[in-house]
């Protein structure tokens, strides 16, 4: 994707200082080369590790008891949140596409869209969509889930794809239609592929907050990591514990996901440079 | 000056002594999880009302001290009474072995048990065990719970309200509900929205009895609402109770 973004670049003539200049911007989550933030992050990771393997062997009871119970909660974590990320990315794609159409009917039905379900809070659209649609389309939880999961973070992947294609200068877009291309060609031609860099940081943010907030999902009835641990506490009373476990495991994966975007956003930058 | 000062500080101990005789009544504080009717449950204006609550005010009179019901969620209500939020729960709370470790019960005070809800429409099913790879849905933490886990090949869905499982059932995304006899028939038998599609099968399959859940070694509570039970169910007025309630 960076061979293209610099060939595009190269092909219309114009410095790339414009779009790093916006990834400087995105330096919001871990980033490799800030010593304290690595620091910190190695402390939580691998203490939270040590303390996931530490707990069952020093008390096995009951720690290993809510290791065995919660692992297909952790299988519907991930279905929920991998699906709704896939079915998000599409919406959100679409809706960013439609919110800088030109065509007014389509602009206005994606700020429509974007704007209502800002304005809604996700565990209010689970409940709408679970029980009071509930009657009308008869989805099951899991579905319920990632319908809902889907269209809340669609909207919200919509403004960071319309600020990514807003992001790249307008120059681009001159040179490309200069050169004889159609405003289509030229959007998925040049633009986009350019936006591509500047929007993977922000979306890999995204689908970590999206995994932090499958837990939601939990009052569907959906059998997602925090329901184990909840249907584990409410019957042997080890709340500490049961919550304890639930809680690093979240930590473990969000903080293994957040580095993954912070050296993704490293990667991107440093190789934006070596092309100067 | 000095006659002043004196006559104060005469209504000040004079106010300081009738204090206790005032307040002589000891103050317990219940915590319930009033999304199960008829047990507890709100009513159109938002007061807490039900079979429990006319109970602990009975029980309160006769045992001698005031009670105040606090609504909590049922998931997490057991770590809410270690934790100190209140005093006691009196949420329709079945006596287990389990629980009795972790905390002290009071002598029971209604006979129920688990049954079976299901759509009017599905015929055979009468026991449990005949639910092999059905979804059931259930109350999370409740003997109900308890019950349908020991069935390994039932798909168990666990709600946070028992009204969301009835609910659920109704639309029609699990095949049977497992909840306290009481509740199961004021959903079905008086409930108008369920009461057409909805049926209880079968008989009451466990034998369980409700009682009012205290911190371990609070005895003094303890004693004061056991007190209070005893002379409530000599006296009929649970009785009574159970009639305006639990038909």
């Amino acid at each position: 994707m960076t061979e293209t973004t610099t060939a595009n670049v190269k092909k219309t003539g114009k410095p790339p200082a414009a779009p790093e200049a916006v990834l400087r911007l995105n330096e919001s989550s871990l980033i490799p080369g800030d010593r304290e933030t690595l620091a910190a992050w190695k402390i939580a990771f691998f203490g939270a590790i040590v303390l996931l393997v530490a707990l069952p062997i020093y008390r096995p009871h009951p720690f290993m008891e809510i290791l065995s119970f919660v692992p297909d909660g952790l299988t519907a974590t991930f279905t929920v949140t991998i699906a709704s990320v896939c079915c998000a990315l599409i919406l959100g794609l679409l809706a960013g596409l439609g919110r800088i159409a030109r065509t007014t009917i389509i602009n206005r039905i994606a700020t429509v869209y974007v704007e209502v379900v800002r304005g809604i809070p996700l565990l209010v659209q689970l409940f709408y969509i679970y029980y009071a649609l509930g009657p009308l389309f008869h989805l099951n939880g899991l579905m319920s889930a990632i319908a809902a999961l889907s269209i809340c973070y669609g909207a919200y992947l919509a403004e960071i794809f319309r600020a990514g294609i807003q992001s790249i200068p307008k120059g681009q877009m001159e040179a490309a239609l200069a050169l004889g291309m159609s405003r289509t060609q030229a959007l998925w031609k040049i633009i986009l592929p350019q936006t591509v860099k500047v929007v993977l940081p922000p979306i890999g943010n995204e689908f970590i907050a999206l995994l932090k907030d499958s837990s939601l999902v939990s009052i569907l009835a959906v059998s997602d990591l925090l329901r184990r641990g909840r249907e584990f506490a409410s019957t042997t009373f080890n709340y500490l514990e049961a919550y304890t476990v639930v809680a690093l495991i979240y930590l473990v994966m969000t903080l293994f996901f957040s580095r993954l975007v912070g050296l993704m956003e490293e990667r991107l930058r440093t190789h934006g440079r070596q092309h100067h | 000056m000095r006659i002043f000062q004196k006559a104060i500080l005469a209504v000040a101990t004079l106010a300081i002594a009738s204090l206790p005789a005032l307040a002589a009544l000891p103050k317990l504080t219940f915590g319930s999880d009033c999304t199960y009717p008829p047990m507890e449950m709100l009513d159109a204006n938002k007061k807490i009302v039900g079979f429990d609550i006319d109970m602990i005010q009975a029980v309160a009179k006769a045992g001698g001290f005031e009670a105040v019901v606090k609504n909590t969620a049922w998931d997490g209500i057991f770590a809410g009474l270690s934790a100190g939020d209140y005093d006691a729960v009196v949420s329709a709370v079945t006596i287990t072995d389990e629980r009795a470790r972790t905390m002290d019960f009071s002598i029971p005070y209604v006979d129920a048990g688990q049954v079976i809800i299901v759509n009017k429409n599905l015929n055979g099913l009468t026991t449990l065990s005949q639910f092999g790879g059905k979804k059931v849905g259930v109350q999370i933490g409740t003997t109900g719970a308890i019950e349908v886990q020991k069935f390994k090949n039932i798909k168990m869905k666990s709600y946070d309200e028992a009204g969301l499982a009835v609910e659920d059932l109704y639309i029609g995304r699990t095949d049977a509900v497992v909840v306290d006899s009481p509740t199961a028939k004021t959903y079905v038998l008086q409930n108008a929205k369920y009461k057409d599609k909805l049926k209880i099968v079968g008989e009451q399959f466990t034998d369980e009895h409700y009682g009012i859940a205290l911190k371990k070694g609070n005895q003094k509570a303890l004693d004061m609402i056991n007190k209070g039970l005893a002379i409530i169910i000599k006296d009929g007025t649970l009785a009574k109770i159970a009639d305006k309630w639990l038909k």
